[in-house]
């Protein structure tokens, strides 16, 4: 791979410009390549999909990582915003345009923020937002295994947490327990968007089995409903249009390996190390 | 009732449709509206997502502005649901009064970002039989998944290729807002006729 010169200069003057805007790069993790198993099995589905490695954001994109954005891209704002793109509850949680306020602590997650909104904070940041293969790889593991259905902690905690309903104010993303990989939070704190939440086909939906909606009309079918966070998060997938926004719908945001901030090489991090 | 009485009513515009030749070539961009102008807030032209034409030209979907737009999202090696959503769409553009026929565009825009390349769909475009005024679109992924969000479209690839996506047809007004959608196979082109009709006034 030869880069000349100049387009280095613009890509180092381009990532200290960023680095600038939002303080420091956001801690990411490296996800090692295996695999996800679709939770719903269809005829033409495979069982597994190989998904290659990638970076994870460590925390949720938080309150004061959202500021930042809404600062530099007035379009984004609460009063400014198209409807289109995110709908009447965007945001509604922070006091005004540019104050998260009480109800929204710096350090906790950022919610009320629809798909468009995620997604183009993502862009701004130079990262994307994960596919739901890798959202679901990585939320898989346990607190102290690379398969979280065998611990007993994280099941417990993911009950306790299915039990409570959403508190007003959410806690520090600081809070969140690391899972085996060393991300945080991708359980019991929000929900969190994906890049390809649009891609779950709700069967009772406008696909009914044996109906003529779909090119695989009554071909779908779940998995495993023992898994019920799963479950619960695919239905919530299901459910939603790209603008909508809730209290406790939130998104973190991923990268390729070899685009992590600081040009770090994605060689030498190994599967818990943070590239700062 | 069909949509010619409904027609009557349209508003007569004098905008020449750009006549093409052999039929591979996309309508040009209405001159109606200055080209400069920010999209109206419900504009589904506010996207900046890129695609290519069957032509392999760069091609954004605010170039559509002005024309009323009947749009599917589809993909080439489809063997059910696809073809008959074209076919209702052939049967619409058949139906339309002429001068509404004239500055109506059809517009397939893919799923397969992979196989369904321009030329594939230069394919498709002759196989059916589509004029110059359909418009058939090959996009990145990143830019087929936003317009699909933005539609209320859901799909997602098969392992053997395929695509499970749900079948919407939806009709954009001048201003490129979403002014109809038909969810569905079984819907009829009536409704979908007129609602064409009152786009493009």
């Amino acid at each position: 791979m030869k880069h000349s010169r100049p387009v280095r200069l613009v890509a180092l003057a381009a990532l200290i410009g960023l680095t600038a805007l939002r303080g420091s790069p956001a801690p990411m993790v490296t996800i090692p390549p295996g695999q996800y198993v679709p939770f719903t099995k269809t005829a033409r589905g495979a069982q597994a999909v190989p998904v290659g490695a990638f970076l994870l954001d460590e925390f949720p994109v938080t309150n004061a990582d959202f500021l930042l954005f809404v600062r530099a891209n007035p379009q984004w704002r609460r009063s400014q915003v198209s409807g289109l793109f995110a709908d009447a509850t965007y945001l509604s949680n922070w006091a005004n345009d540019l104050e998260p306020g009480r109800l929204a602590p710096a350090d906790s997650p950022v919610v009320h923020v629809s798909w468009f909104a995620a997604r183009a904070y993502a862009r701004w940041v130079g990262g994307r937002l994960p596919t739901m293969a890798e959202w679901e790889r990585a939320a898989s593991a346990g607190y102290r295994c690379s398969d979280g259905r065998n611990d007993p902690e994280l099941n417990r905690d993911l009950f306790a947490w299915f039990a409570q309903p959403a508190p007003e104010v959410l806690p520090s993303v600081a809070s969140a327990k690391a899972n085996f990989y060393g991300v945080r939070g991708l359980h019991c704190l929000v929900w969190e968007w994906v890049e390809d939440f649009n891609s779950v086909i709700d069967p009772a939906g406008d696909a009914g089995p044996g109906g003529n909606l779909y090119c695989a009309a009554g071909a779908s079918d779940v998995k495993d409903t023992g898994d019920y966070a799963t479950f619960m998060r695919m239905a919530l997938r299901s459910s939603l249009k790209a603008n909508n926004t809730t209290g406790s719908l939130g998104f973190r945001c991923a990268r390729d390996t070899g685009t992590a901030p600081g040009g770090k090489a994605p060689e030498g991090n190994l599967a818990t190390e943070k590239s700062r | 009732m069909g949509f010619a009485g409904l027609a009557a009513a349209a508003r007569a515009e004098s905008g020449p449709g750009a006549q093409t030749k052999g039929g591979a070539t996309a309508p040009a961009c209405c001159c109606t509206e200055s080209p400069g102008a920010a999209f109206s807030k419900n504009s589904i032209y506010q996207l900046d997502a890129r695609f290519q034409d069957d032509a392999g030209r760069e091609f954004a979907l605010g170039s559509l502005r002005g024309r009323p737009v009947v749009l599917d999202m589809f993909f080439t090696s489809c063997g059910y649901a696809c073809p008959l959503a074209v076919t209702d769409m052939l049967a619409i553009q058949s139906r339309l009064p002429a001068e509404l026929r004239s500055r109506t565009v059809f517009v397939l825009v893919s799923f397969d970002s992979v196989h369904d390349t321009p030329e594939v769909l230069a394919k498709y475009r002759a196989q059916r039989l589509l004029d110059g005024r359909w418009v058939l679109l090959h996009g990145s992924d990143s830019s087929v998944r936003e317009l699909a969000a933005l539609l209320g479209v859901n799909y997602r690839r098969e392992a053997d290729g395929s695509y499970t996506h749900s079948n919407v047809l939806s009709v954009l007004n001048r201003q490129g807002e979403l002014a109809y959608r038909r969810v569905g196979l079984s819907g009829g082109v009536s409704e979908l006729g007129g609602a064409v009709v009152a786009a493009g006034k």
